[in-house]
């Protein structure tokens, strides 16, 4: 074990699948999300190339706050904070941290959204065709612990319609090309601009390389989203916007100790591969000590930590890791409060 | 063993034996199973964004 690997309580099995999930992942979006680059080129002169967020002067200064949604935001409540602080910086927030952020009065500059899934990923952004219908087959927002909004879907879809109606035309969506044509088509609707980034599915250097077919399909470049889009938000804030301080929040990778594992992402998909009975074994607790608390994480979750680490090692920002929980730390990224952050970042 | 297992016919037909290995039921399950625990997207180490020659130029 390196000095670097945190201290955890896990068994073998999930170990292996955290070394597993690089295949894991392409067999779960590498067809569909070539398939939806393709489909996308129609929509190509609908936006412009992430080329054009280059250095750009979105937001000021050098500094940047990444909004995602982990189950910190509910305690931390960071877009309350950044409006309590008069933030001025580049306000950057995944897909799924739109709905956190204009509750809370903040619109966001820069909204990043990447997963090729067909029909959940919609719903971050507000989904006018979503029937009560659609959410009998389908428990993933309400089991998850999520802002508590997303207990009452319904509502919680109309909460989001009608912020978006408000504040889309004021925000810019860097749009990967794998997302689906539910979410372009949203994102059409409401009116916010759109960049175009490729998904970097493998070396784009390489003879053959599906990467820089897309690109020479496209002419958009590839970017490495380092398997989510929290750190493919990082990277655009990073080697894109040339931001030089940016602060990562509701970034958790994990979830609280205590979690029932019914509220966890992945939950049925792991019942799927090992029974109700064996669940547990699927997913690690993992010590935070900066917290000085143990967190509950599943595979994914801990490979977008080695991803993410490695990604960082390699960036020309510093990282702050502002998210106070989950299992994010490391060589490389300041782990504080975003009240220090922000006061240091003005 | 090998002389117990000669057999005491001749077959008519070359009987080819196909060694490729070949994905149990089982296995595909496992996969199909593990696949939905899979990330997002893709990570491809130690690459960060790969720029369009447009791009390069314009930089």
């Amino acid at each position: 074990m390196s000095s670097d690997e945190p201290l955890r309580r896990d068994g073998a099995f999930v170990r292996g699948l955290i070394a597993d999930m690089k295949e894991m992942t392409w067999d779960r979006i590498g067809e569909h999300a070539i398939a939806n680059a393709k489909r996308n080129l129609v929509f190509k002169d609908d936006g412009k190339s992430i080329a054009a967020l280059r250095n750009s002067s979105m937001g000021e200064g050098d500094s940047a706050v990444i909004v995602a949604a982990g189950p910190s935001v509910r305690r931390q409540n960071p877009a309350q904070l950044l409006r309590e602080h008069n933030y001025r910086g580049l306000v950057m927030a995944t897909d799924s941290g739109i709905a956190h952020c204009l509750r809370n009065g903040i619109v966001p500059h820069l909204v990043v959204s990447l997963d090729p899934h067909p029909t959940r990923i919609v719903r971050w952004f507000g989904d006018p065709k979503l029937r009560e219908q659609d959410l009998e087959g389908d428990d993933y927002y309400r089991r998850q612990d999520l802002d508590p909004i997303f207990a009452d879907e319904v509502r919680a879809n109309h909460e989001i319609i009608a912020l978006m109606r408000q504040h889309a035309p004021q925000m810019s969506l860097a749009l990967s090309t794998s997302t689906s044509l539910q979410v372009v088509e949203r994102a059409l609707d409401a009116g916010i601009r759109i960049y175009w980034w490729n998904p970097m599915l493998d070396d784009p250097d390489e003879p053959g390389s599906r990467t820089r077919a897309l690109m020479d399909m496209n002419g958009f470049p590839a970017l490495n989203a380092g398997g989510n889009v929290g750190s493919a938000s990082w990277m655009i804030a990073d080697a894109v916007m040339g931001k030089r301080r940016v602060a990562l929040t509701g970034m958790d990778f994990g979830y609280y100790d205590g979690t029932p594992l019914t509220a966890t992402q992945y939950y049925w998909e792991a019942v799927d591969l090992v029974g109700e009975d064996r669940v547990a074994e699927v997913f690690s607790r993992i010590y935070n000590p900066h917290m000085g608390a143990w967190f509950v994480s599943d595979p994914a979750y801990q490979w977008y930590r080695e991803c993410f680490l490695e990604m960082v090692a390699q960036g020309d920002c510093q990282t702050y890791n502002c998210t106070e929980g989950g299992i994010l730390f490391g060589p490389n990224v300041i782990f504080c409060p975003l009240k220090d952050f922000l006061a240091q970042a003005g | 063993m090998k002389d117990m297992l000669k057999g005491n016919f001749t077959p008519k037909y070359q009987v080819s034996v196909d060694t490729d290995k070949k994905e149990t039921l089982e296995e595909q399950f496992e996969r199909t199973a593990k696949a939905r625990l899979g990330g997002s997207i893709a990570y491809v180490s130690k690459k960060r964004v790969a720029w369009t020659d447009d791009d390069k130029k314009k930089s």
